[in-house]
């Protein structure tokens, strides 16, 4: 043991939610003796988001320009490696990430089998799961279907913004990462690169406070984005 | 072609190209992306000077006139140079994430 973890929280106009996340891991430290470090990336919020992080002497890294989420995420990772975290956790900030999961994400990391790790809602097949809704789920299931084919292997939950890397990949990911549609973009690089990727189930919640944009034209849109990105990054060639 | 459209494409040539130096003067425009705009202005000027060359040019190419060719050309011309400049869109994006990112840490206090 003895691995310094780190959770790595995008927050953009989280005002609702980012002390109840942030509570829940303290709370969660005290009552397990972890020790997860915690660094927030405020990704230009125009709300009091800012303002709660330092009331509440969260530590917090504020960007002087809003990144989106890629930038943001990508924000976290650096900071990771320049203060040497073995692990690096991406957590988000809405709520809808349950810090309970989190040792079941970093353990197969902490005993060495892999690289790289997705906290998935769609391994095991439970009802009181919130496992979003149908035109989501088909989504997922494409993207699913093209990684498969580019990368012979089968991740459920694509999108699953729930991840833990080791420091191999968090070195790989401050040095390069995709501003748009990160997830199932990096996912595929980080296959294709040749380390080890597992999936472990977790629940999620439902979204609490804040809104989703779901919009099915944007979700094409999102869509068309994704495949093409898996192709292009599914057919380069890592050495 | 009439000497109307020449005289036309003559101007529009002159004008291209004053507009190309007066930036350049005023420092707003390395050279190297002037070029093409240069060129482009003594292509156009080429056009209405020496027709006859590109009449010939667009009968064997298998254009039903000599306009659509040079339309043509200079949609394919515009085309590159706007994924020329989608690429230094998006290398400049890249440079200005960095520095947000840096910036952004270096002013963290702990």
């Amino acid at each position: 043991m003895g691995m310094k973890i780190l959770l790595i929280i995008p927050a953009y106009n989280e005002e609702q939610n980012i002390l109840k996340t942030y509570n829940s891991i303290i709370n969660y430290n005290k009552k397990n003796k972890a020790n997860y470090d915690v660094v927030v990336i405020n990704d230009g919020s125009t709300d009091r988001t800012e303002e709660i992080l330092i009331e509440n002497k969260i530590n917090h890294i504020k960007l002087i320009n809003n990144l989106g989420i890629g930038g943001a995420v990508q924000t976290g990772y650096k900071y990771a490696y320049k203060n040497n975290y073995d692990i690096a956790v991406q957590f988000d900030g809405d709520g809808q990430h349950n810090v309970e999961y989190v040792k079941k994400i970093v353990n197969p990391i902490i005993e060495g089998k892999v690289n790289f790790v997705i906290g998935s809602r769609f391994i095991e097949k439970d009802k009181n799961n919130f496992n979003s809704t149908l035109a989501r789920r088909i989504g997922i299931n494409i993207i699913s279907f093209f990684i498969r084919l580019v990368s012979k292997k089968k991740i459920y939950d694509t999108t699953s913004g729930f991840r833990a890397c080791d420091r191999k990949i968090i070195e790989e990911f401050q040095q390069d990462y995709p501003l748009e549609y990160p997830e199932p973009i990096t996912t595929v690089e980080v296959i294709k690169k040749g380390y080890e990727v597992s999936e472990v189930s977790v629940k999620m919640n439902e979204r609490v406070g804040g809104k989703s944009s779901i919009h099915s034209w944007k979700n094409l849109y999102y869509m068309i984005n994704v495949i093409v990105s898996i192709i292009i990054v599914g057919n380069r060639r890592y050495k | 072609m009439s000497i109307n459209l020449r005289l036309g494409l003559v101007a529009v040539s002159l004008i291209l190209l004053v507009i190309t130096l007066l930036i350049l003067k005023k420092g707003n425009m390395p050279v190297k992306y002037s070029l093409v705009w240069i060129f482009s202005s003594l292509l156009i000027l080429l056009i209405a000077l020496i027709p006859n060359v590109f009449s010939w040019l667009s009968t064997i190419l298998g254009f039903m006139t000599m306009s659509n060719m040079v339309i043509g050309i200079f949609i394919f011309i515009l085309l590159m140079i706007t994924i020329v400049l989608t690429v230094i869109v998006s290398g400049q994006r890249k440079k200005i994430t960095l520095l947000i990112q840096e910036v952004s840490i270096l002013k963290k206090r702990d």
